[in-house]
C-alpha cells in the first residue's frame, strides 16, 4: 500500500468534507438529548450512539423502543429507514476494489450520507486505490467523532434542561429535516403524504402496526406516481 | 421516562443489536460483496421511495394528533410549517431547531 498517496487522499478528502461536517452538530447534540429524554442512562445512550452510529436509524426506533414495541418491528422499521444504504453502498462499491474486505466492512459501518454525497463522484472517477480509500476514510473517521462527541454532549447536558422546554420536538425536528429533501419530487412527495395519512389513521392499532402498512403504502404510491408520470412521457422511457 | 413500558436492560441492548444490524447490513452489502452482486432494477427504484415513507410515517402522527385524537390544529402544527419553511429555504442546519423551537413555545405560550 502506497502511504503516499493515502495521506494525499486523506487530506484532500479532509478539507472537501470539513464545512459540511458542521452540519452533524445539531443532529448529534440532538440525538443525544433524545435519547437521554428516552429515559436511557448515560451508558445505554453512548453505547446506542457507538453500535448503531446512525441518526436515522437511532431518532427513528427511539419512539418504538420508549414503548416497549415487538422487535421484528423495530427491525423492520430501522431497514425501513437504511434501505436507502443499499443504493448508496451498490453506487460506492467500485471504488472498494482492490481493499482487503476487512477495511472493506470497516468501511461499510462509516458509510453515512453526507461523505457519500461528497465524496464518493471523486472516489469514483481516480483510479488510486489508496487515494481513495484515504479519501473515504479521513472525512468519515472525523464524522465518527463529531458524532460520539456531540451526542455525549447532548447526553450529559440532556438532564440540566427542564421538561416543560419540550425539547423532545427536537427529535421531530431533525426528522422533517431529513425528509425535505427526499420531497423534491412528485413521487417522493406522494410517498410521504400516503404513509403520513396511512400512520395517521391507522395509529390506533397496537404496538404502532400502522406504521409498516403506511411505510408499505408510501413505497406502493411512490412506485405508482413514478409510473403515472412516466407514463405521460415518450415511450423509450418506459421500462 | 416511562420505565415500566420500557422493558428491561437485556431487551435494551438486544434492541440496539438489532438496529445495528438493520444499518450496517445495508451500508456494508456491497462495499463488502464488490462486483459479485447487483440490485434488480426495479427493487432498487422502489426501495429509493422507503425513507421518505418511513420518514413521513414518523413524523405526521405525532403533530396531528394529541393524547391518540386527531388535533391538527396544535402548537406543534405551526412549528412544523416553520420548519419546512426554514429547511427548504436555507442550508443553516441550526436554523430549523432554532425557529421551530421558537414557533413552538410562541405557539404554546399563545393557545395556552
Amino acid at each position: 500500500m502506497s502511504n503516499d498517496s493515502f495521506h494525499q487522499g486523506a487530506k484532500e478528502g479532509f478539507v472537501r468534507f470539513l464545512p459540511l461536517s458542521i452540519g452533524l452538530i445539531p443532529w448529534a447534540l440532538v440525538t443525544g438529548v433524545a435519547m437521554r429524554s428516552a429515559g436511557f442512562s448515560v451508558l445505554e445512550a453512548m453505547g446506542m450512539n457507538v453500535i448503531v452510529f446512525a441518526g436515522t436509524a437511532q431518532l427513528g426506533t427511539l419512539p418504538l423502543i420508549v414503548v416497549g414495541a415487538p422487535m421484528w418491528l423495530i427491525l423492520v422499521t430501522a431497514l425501513a429507514l437504511n434501505l436507502r444504504f443499499v443504493i448508496f453502498s451498490a453506487a460506492i462499491a467500485p471504488a472498494f476494489e482492490g481493499v482487503p474486505w476487512w477495511q472493506r466492512i470497516f468501511s461499510g459501518y462509516l458509510l453515512t450520507d453526507g461523505v457519500f454525497a461528497a465524496c464518493s463522484p471523486r472516489m469514483l472517477t481516480s483510479n488510486d486505490k489508496d487515494w481513495r480509500l484515504g479519501y473515504y476514510l479521513a472525512p468519515s473517521l472525523w464524522s465518527w467523532v463529531l458524532w460520539q462527541v456531540l451526542a455525549l454532549v447532548g447526553v450529559l447536558g440532556a438532564t440540566a434542561l427542564p421538561t416543560t422546554w419540550s425539547l423532545e420536538f427536537m427529535a421531530s425536528i431533525a426528522l422533517m429535516v431529513l425528509l425535505v429533501p427526499f420531497v423534491v419530487s412528485r413521487p417522493m412527495l406522494a410517498a410521504a403524504i400516503t404513509a403520513g395519512t396511512i400512520a395517521v389513521a391507522l395509529a390506533s392499532l397496537p404496538l404502532r402496526l400502522g406504521l409498516i402498512a403506511a411505510i408499505f403504502a408510501g413505497i406502493g404510491a411512490g412506485f405508482a406516481a413514478e409510473r403515472w408520470t412516466q407514463s405521460t412521457l415518450p415511450k423509450e422511457r418506459i421500462e | 421516562m416511562n420505565d415500566q413500558l420500557m422493558h428491561s436492560g437485556v431487551w435494551l441492548w438486544l434492541a440496539f443489536v438489532l438496529v445495528a444490524l438493520a444499518t450496517h447490513f445495508p451500508r456494508a452489502s456491497f462495499i463488502v460483496a464488490g462486483g459479485r452482486v447487483k440490485l434488480p432494477a426495479g427493487l432498487q427504484r422502489a426501495l429509493r421511495y422507503a425513507p421518505a415513507a418511513a420518514l413521513a410515517a414518523l413524523i405526521v402522527p405525532d403533530i396531528v394528533l394529541v393524547g391518540g385524537g386527531l388535533e391538527p390544529v396544535n402548537p406543534k402544527l405551526f412549528a412544523t410549517i416553520a420548519v419546512f419553511v426554514v429547511a427548504t429555504r436555507w442550508r443553516n442546519p441550526w436554523l430549523p431547531f432554532i425557529v421551530g423551537m421558537a414557533v413552538l413555545w410562541s405557539a404554546q405560550a399563545l393557545l395556552a
